[in-house]
């Protein structure tokens, strides 16, 4: 006798249908939650960590510096000189009056390359700061 | 008669086959292409700039000032003891909030001071605790007369807030580099 195999009688496939839909869901997620990317950074870093940070609401407000491990200073999209930050900073400022400089400074660095960095700064009358750190789990 | 055949229409259908792929390929573009990270960090507003010889030496009392001094070893002195960094935050909770009654020019000054070698890391840290401090300070001023966290206070209890507990941090002038 003859053993009929059984068989489910509907279709073995996955409808792909929707597909196209989810992904567009996903992609317009993608869209809303995230920025351009406008710079590459040049410079090697490692953020600090801390607990009392506070994050910076306007992200179009922001302008950033960074001082990789080598000690060299990328201010926006190109490597700069201390004694340069100021003539930049100052026509930044006349754009965009209340600038926030978000200063991604590596942890090793020294205090020195930091305070150089403040005093041109406080010059360009740019003086809102923010020392970038990531949260300390 | 012949009977003329109707020609049948193809139902007419634009593929979407694809689609899931297209829309892939775009999903794609903007992973790479854009960044997720929120800036966080500790905020500050910078002094004025005064050139050196306009500078002039404005008495402060020492009941106002909680002077912290970091070193190129990553000592901390905060009025002239020497403490370790974790404990920065205790010592000035008790200052901060022995000053929130009293009036504007009487609240406490937190001047850093650090010497040109000190490590980054260690001035952030030491920054942490003092940020951390305040912070402590307003969410139990906020508890005590609200009963709310800080971040729901509306905007005039946020204002009193400010008010009472304002966060002055000094960074200390350089001292001028002997070249």
């Amino acid at each position: 006798m003859k053993f009929q195999k059984k068989r489910a009688s509907t279709k073995q496939e996955i409808p792909t249908a929707s597909m196209p839909d989810i992904v567009f869901m996903l992609l317009l997620f993608f869209m809303v939650s995230t920025t351009l990317r406008e710079v590459d950074v040049m410079v090697q870093f490692k953020l600090p960590e801390a607990k009392a940070i506070e994050k910076i609401e306007n992200k179009r407000l922001i302008s950033y510096i960074w001082v990789g491990n080598d000690g060299r200073i990328q201010l926006n999209d190109n490597i700069v000189q201390i004694k340069d930050i100021q003539k930049i900073m100052y026509k930044k400022r006349q754009e965009l009056p209340n600038v926030i400089v978000s200063l991604r400074i590596d942890k090793n660095a020294q205090m020195g390359i930091v305070t150089d960095i403040q005093q041109e700064l406080r010059k360009a009358d740019a003086r809102r700061i923010n020392y970038s750190a990531r949260l300390k789990e | 008669m012949v009977k003329i055949k109707k020609r049948k229409l193809k139902e007419a259908e634009i593929p979407t086959s694809s689609m899931a792929d297209i829309a892939f390929l775009l999903l794609l573009f903007f992973l790479v292409a854009t960044v997720i990270d929120v800036d966080t960090g500790i905020g500050l507003t910078l002094p004025e700039y005064v050139p050196p010889s306009e500078q002039k030496f404005a008495p402060i009392s020492k009941d106002r000032m909680a002077a912290l001094l970091i070193n190129e070893n990553g000592d901390v002195l905060l009025n002239k003891k020497q403490i370790s960094i974790p404990q920065i935050k205790e010592n000035l909770i008790a200052r901060i909030k022995s000053k929130i009654d009293l009036p504007k020019k009487k609240k406490l000054i937190v001047s850093v001071k650090t010497d040109r070698r000190t490590n980054y890391n260690i001035y952030i840290q030491a920054l942490d605790q003092v940020k951390g401090a305040y912070f402590e300070v307003r969410k139990e001023y906020a508890l005590q007369h609200w009963g709310k966290k800080v971040s729901e206070l509306d905007k005039t209890q946020m204002h009193e807030l400010r008010d009472k507990i304002p966060i002055i941090i000094s960074i200390a002038e350089p001292e001028v580099v002997k070249k």
